[in-house]
């Protein structure tokens, strides 16, 4: 029995800590009584093992049902987490850019060449927001599919 | 042979179907499976598994561990009243669909 544990072990070795010493914990419990259920019909041990692991299929069996749940949720956190990038650029690039008008209105009046840092400055947001309007096309284009 | 892709999407309803007539362990349900379908359709241990381990999850079906008449222990599943309710919406959902393909790809003459 050893042999299905590994087997198990061994197949799903990549996946997530989470979850896993469930997963493979049940899933050679599961086979284990499959070949225990082979070897009352009169399959030898050996047999048995294999023919539990050839008819077992691959980790892709496994997780094709849920794992577009997963991704799913996945995108929705990297979107939230765009979010909060844009947030936090459009709230430091205000304060930056406010500051140079700051400095500029105090030192030089006469010329106002604040403009052309804060346009660099403002491509800081403008980037983000490309990148999450960008992910939300994405995601829109995968729920018509 | 089934193509597996489109059977996917039902085989909640088919394993809960399978535990309502009678509390299982995991390789008779896939026996059962092969057994009904005349060898059809053949469900991978793979599959079988994470289906029945999400139907758990969403505690459509619990598990104890129970005897076998040869000594064995077996990990049974067992259907859940909650389980009862999935089960029967889908079978409704099922059966409209099977309608509406029906009336689709139905031959008109």
């Amino acid at each position: 029995m050893k042999k299905i544990v590994n087997f198990v072990k061994h197949t799903f070795k990549d996946i997530p800590k989470q979850g896993k010493e469930e997963i493979i914990q049940s899933v050679s419990e599961s086979l284990i009584e499959k070949v225990e259920d082979l070897v009352e019909k009169g399959l030898s041990e050996q047999e048995a093992i294999d023919k539990a692991v050839l008819e077992f299929g691959t980790i892709e069996d496994y997780f094709v049902n849920f794992k577009k749940q997963e991704k799913k949720k996945k995108r929705k956190k990297t979107i939230n987490h765009y979010k909060n990038d844009l947030l936090f650029s459009a709230v430091g690039s205000v304060i930056i850019i406010s500051i140079i008008v700051f400095i500029n209105l105090y030192y030089l009046p006469s010329t106002l060449w604040f403009v052309i840092p804060s346009i660099g400055i403002l491509f800081w947001p403008l980037s983000i927001l490309y990148n999450l309007l960008n992910k939300k096309e994405n995601r829109k284009d995968e729920q018509d599919e | 042979m089934i193509n597996s892709d489109i059977i996917r999407g039902h085989l909640e309803s088919v394993i809960l179907k399978l535990i309502i007539e009678k509390d299982m362990y995991g390789y008779e349900i896939s026996n059962l499976i092969t057994e009904r379908t005349k060898n059809r359709f053949n469900i991978k241990e793979a599959t079988l598994y994470s289906v029945v381990g999400r139907l758990q999850k969403k505690e459509l079906i619990e598990s104890y561990i129970g005897e076998k008449s040869h000594g064995g222990k077996r990990r049974y599943y067992k259907i859940t009243a909650l389980g009862r309710a999935y089960y029967n919406q889908k079978l409704s959902e099922w059966i409209e669909l099977k309608k509406v393909l029906d009336a689709l790809l139905e031959d008109r003459k």
